[in-house]
């Protein structure tokens, strides 16, 4: 499979994810606010933080508006500049689909072209400003829906893994930073009950776990079980557990031998030593150190992604003229009819995690 | 209302050919069949069509970039469902005219980067030649893998008012529009299925395992081991789509210059588990962006060692670099005497009478009649660089004709075509009325002989009383019915 093509199926996945994500994080928030009997700034704040936004956010908007939730959820709906937008997150999906066009599904790229157009048409902005909750509604079916066609109608086969791998990490960091949005309420003691469970509600229901999660608990919810649920159940398809160990045979079916050194083995490795790290800690956590281990989870789950990167491009050829080491981070040059940059890649695993 | 009162309505333009209606308004004798089934459908449920037609393109993002849109927008190349249909008798002399014109082009590069025996023999201008701007003097002597310098040709198609198919220009470099060919089948098949069936039209879907073929055929290694693929310039590139189309239906790898290098005269493609050996490129990319290395020392655009590849014979490129000269618009007057030459036959296929403003008596009749004249600047395509006599202005035409002093050699000319016209949907008035339209059919070529796709691309002049047919220059697209030849 060529390099580039890889590169693009990879962050084809995470952009899908990421924007299924963001779109569930906003609908969540809305209800949240309804819900718990927290000020609403208390429930727009932590989205912006978790997403590594706030120093640009306060920059463009002040550090007032931080908790004002129409302009939080314009920012993180349709701003261009904010890298992890919905509409950001899906032009990016759509151009990396069209660089991919030949191993998508036509299935699958229909839906994403489709999704793309109608976001940028007045269709969406009219429902954006009458019904929110179908709008976020509409973008998170449709992202389910091209993810679920990416199985149903793709060759099983390394471009679907290198998706799907992407969307699994993608998913990881994103289960880890929702549940690192309201930390508070997984250190105090049962004063606020009533605002716990709401908040802890809305952590289940951002992450789509909350009817998998009371099946399993039988009602008994408290923060050590909704924590221990996100992050270590083995069988709910969000928890990090869940993700790190697919996302891990998943890169065993991309490189064989990716368990022993040699090609594919940096991010193994490294995914390996984080998932036994996490086993590790599951006799051990208690919810006042789960900051701490959201936070390794991010960190080690952006070196895992960029260590794909240099695995799928490959090490710089051996050349005889330089320019074409700078081709092989997948920007090649082109003729003088290309008007646009490449898509972006934004990687926002890496960035600051967890409310302080 | 039915489409048969709006057929009743339709009237062709006088002095003009029309496809599908006679002069006395009743349908031709092969476009019968398909002009009573439109007849079923109401206005409105042909105007629904149309628009369920242009949204599933647009789903499917069927498009093209526009150039002069700095957002790179795409749109659809618009399609109206109103087929064009060729009689199967009719076809079967263009196909072998179309064979025929290619077998003389092939014959025509193979001398120029060869011995140049027709210039010597003085058939063809030797200034001219040597001359034209895609002349590539380095290429002469590279003896191209496989043997064949154009196995995919555009060549196109116009129609006169004597019913004459005559040739416009040749397209062997690297023509575009058979993608939409096949899609605007797909469109068309879901709505007149059962049309489709009784006209006994010709199907086009199996275009891409003909190119796939073909392109076996001139791979420098055993078909069977042969790794192909599609060289694009980028998605920004305004026929990417078919470019993915290509790729997608051959099931070969699209790459960007960026994925292939070479070592050792020997091209390779970066793969995640290292580097893999390349043997045919079918490549959608201007000869001067292949490799900096042969063309522009100063470029970093394209495969740096490509052509010394091709000259080793490890790769084969389709189509062959410096085929330029030959789809030159100078160098197309002198076809049918190179049909002569090289063939020994009489061209089958008219074209259409032409002034080469680098011939001094052609150069002054052209100067003395501008207004009712075509001029076109011979390397430019896509409708750019053409200055249409009869609807220019004065200031138009003295700014052509301060142009053509300065180079005559980059300026023909040719007496404007009453393009034969089609009925086709005007929406908003919601009716057919007759649009221009020509014809680019697609010729694949092995060393065994040529295949022709039954059909091609017709193109259509939506606005009013235009002649310009390009994409880029608000044409459309229709899908084109050949006929099974019953004769045959």
């Amino acid at each position: 499979m060529i390099s580039r093509v890889a590169d693009h199926c990879f962050w084809f996945g995470r952009y899908m994810d990421r924007a299924e994500s963001t779109a569930r994080l906003l609908q969540v928030t809305r209800t949240l606010v309804f819900d718990a009997d927290i000020p609403v700034t208390q429930c727009w704040k932590p989205l912006v933080i978790v997403a590594g936004l706030e120093e640009m956010f306060i920059e463009r908007f002040g550090q007032e508006n931080i908790g004002n939730g129409e302009l939080v959820q314009n920012y993180m709906t349709w701003e261009p500049e904010n890298p992890v937008s919905l509409r950001t997150s899906i032009r990016s999906a759509r151009e990396s689909a069209r660089v991919i066009r030949d191993v998508l599904s036509l299935e699958s790229w229909e839906e994403v072209n489709e999704l793309y157009h109608w976001l940028g048409g007045d269709e969406a902005g009219a429902l954006y400003r009458q019904n929110r909750e179908q709008f976020y509604r509409r973008v998170r079916k449709s992202t389910q829906l091209v993810l679920g066609l990416v199985r149903s109608t793709m060759l099983h086969d390394t471009p679907m893994s290198l998706l799907w791998a992407g969307a699994m990490l993608e998913r990881a960091g994103q289960t880890a930073r929702i549940l690192d949005m309201h930390p508070h309420t997984m250190t105090l003691e049962s004063a606020h009950q009533i605002v716990e469970v709401a908040v802890w509600l809305s952590l289940l229901r951002a992450c789509s776990g909350y009817e998998a999660f009371v099946k399993k608990v039988q009602g008994r919810i408290s923060a050590q079980a909704v924590a221990s649920f996100l992050v270590f159940d083995r069988r709910f398809p969000r928890s990090l557990r869940y993700c790190l160990l697919s996302a891990k045979q998943i890169l065993l079916h991309i490189w064989p031998e990716g368990d022993r050194p040699g090609p594919g083995h940096a991010p193994y490795a490294r995914l390996d030593a984080l998932t036994s790290w996490l086993d590790k800690q599951e006799a051990t956590a208690n919810p006042s150190v789960i900051h701490a281990l959201l936070t390794r989870v991010v960190d080690d789950t952006a070196l895992i992604c960029s260590d794909i990167g240099r695995e799928i491009l490959g090490p710089p050829q051996p050349e005889k003229k330089p320019p074409m080491a700078s081709q092989t981070q997948s920007q090649s040059q082109e003729p003088p009819d290309v008007r646009r940059p490449k898509p972006e890649k934004i990687d926002r695993i890496g960035g600051k995690a967890g409310v302080q | 209302m039915s489409l048969a009162l709006l057929f009743d309505t339709y009237q062709p333009i006088a002095g003009t050919f029309d496809e599908m209606i006679d002069a006395e308004g009743n349908p031709r004798a092969h476009a019968r069949r398909a002009t009573k089934i439109l007849d079923g459908l109401t206005p409105k449920e042909f105007a629904h069509a149309q628009s369920l037609a242009e949204l599933s393109l647009y789903s499917q993002g069927v498009t093209f970039s526009v150039y002069s849109d700095q957002r790179g927008t795409e749109k659809i190349f618009p399609i109206c469902l109103v087929p064009r249909v060729i009689s199967g008798a009719e076809w079967t002399r263009v196909e072998k005219g179309l064979a025929q014109r290619i077998a003389a082009l092939c014959a025509f590069l193979d001398d120029i980067y060869g011995p140049q025996k027709i210039l010597t023999s003085g058939t063809v201008p030797a200034d001219l030649i040597l001359g034209a701007k895609f002349y590539l003097p380095k290429v002469r002597g590279i003896r191209p893998p496989g043997g064949v310098r154009i196995p995919i040709a555009g060549i196109d198609l116009i129609r006169s008012p004597d019913g004459v198919f005559r040739v416009l220009e040749d397209n062997v470099r690297t023509p575009s529009g058979v993608s939409y060919v096949v899609e605007n089948r797909l469109v068309t098949k879901r709505i007149f299925q059962s049309a489709i069936d009784e006209s006994a039209v010709r199907p086009v879907e199996q275009y891409p395992m003909h190119l796939a073929e073909t392109l076996r055929a001139i791979s420098p290694v055993d078909p069977a081991e042969t790794r192909m693929v599609l060289l694009t310039p980028g998605s920004f590139n305004s026929a990417y789509f078919e470019h993915t189309f290509l790729a997608r239906t051959m099931g070969v790898e699209l790459v960007e210059p960026g994925d292939l290098f070479v070592d050792d005269d020997t091209v390779f493609v970066r793969t995640i588990r290292g580097p893999e050996r390349v043997h045919v490129i079918y490549r959608r990319i201007d000869d001067a962006y292949l490799d900096p290395e042969f063309f522009r020392p100063d470029s970093l655009l394209g495969v740096p060692g490509l052509m010394r590849a091709y000259a080793a014979g490890n790769v084969a490129l389709a189509n062959a670099p410096g085929n330029g000269v030959a789809d030159d618009k100078a160098v197309y007057p002198f076809v049918p005497d190179m049909i002569r030459y090289y063939l020994g036959e009489e061209a089958i296929l008219a074209q259409v009478d032409t002034y080469v403003c680098t011939r001094p008596d052609d150069l002054k009749y052209v100067l003395a009649n501008l207004s009712q004249l075509v001029v076109k600047a011979v390397d430019e395509a896509g409708g750019y660089g053409m200055l249409m006599g009869p609807q220019a202005s004065a200031a138009e035409i003295e700014e052509f004709r301060a142009r053509i002093i300065a180079e005559p050699r980059r300026y023909i000319a040719q007496h404007r075509v009453e393009l034969s016209t089609c009925p086709t949907w005007v929406p908003g008035a919601e009716k057919l009325a007759p649009r221009r339209v020509d014809l680019r059919p697609f010729i694949l070529t092995q060393p065994s002989g040529s295949w022709v796709l039954p059909g091609g691309l017709t193109r259509v002049a939506l606005v009013e009383g235009s002649y310009v047919v390009n994409s880029s220059q608000g044409g459309g697209s229709k899908d084109t019915w050949v006929q099974k030849d019953k004769s045959l």
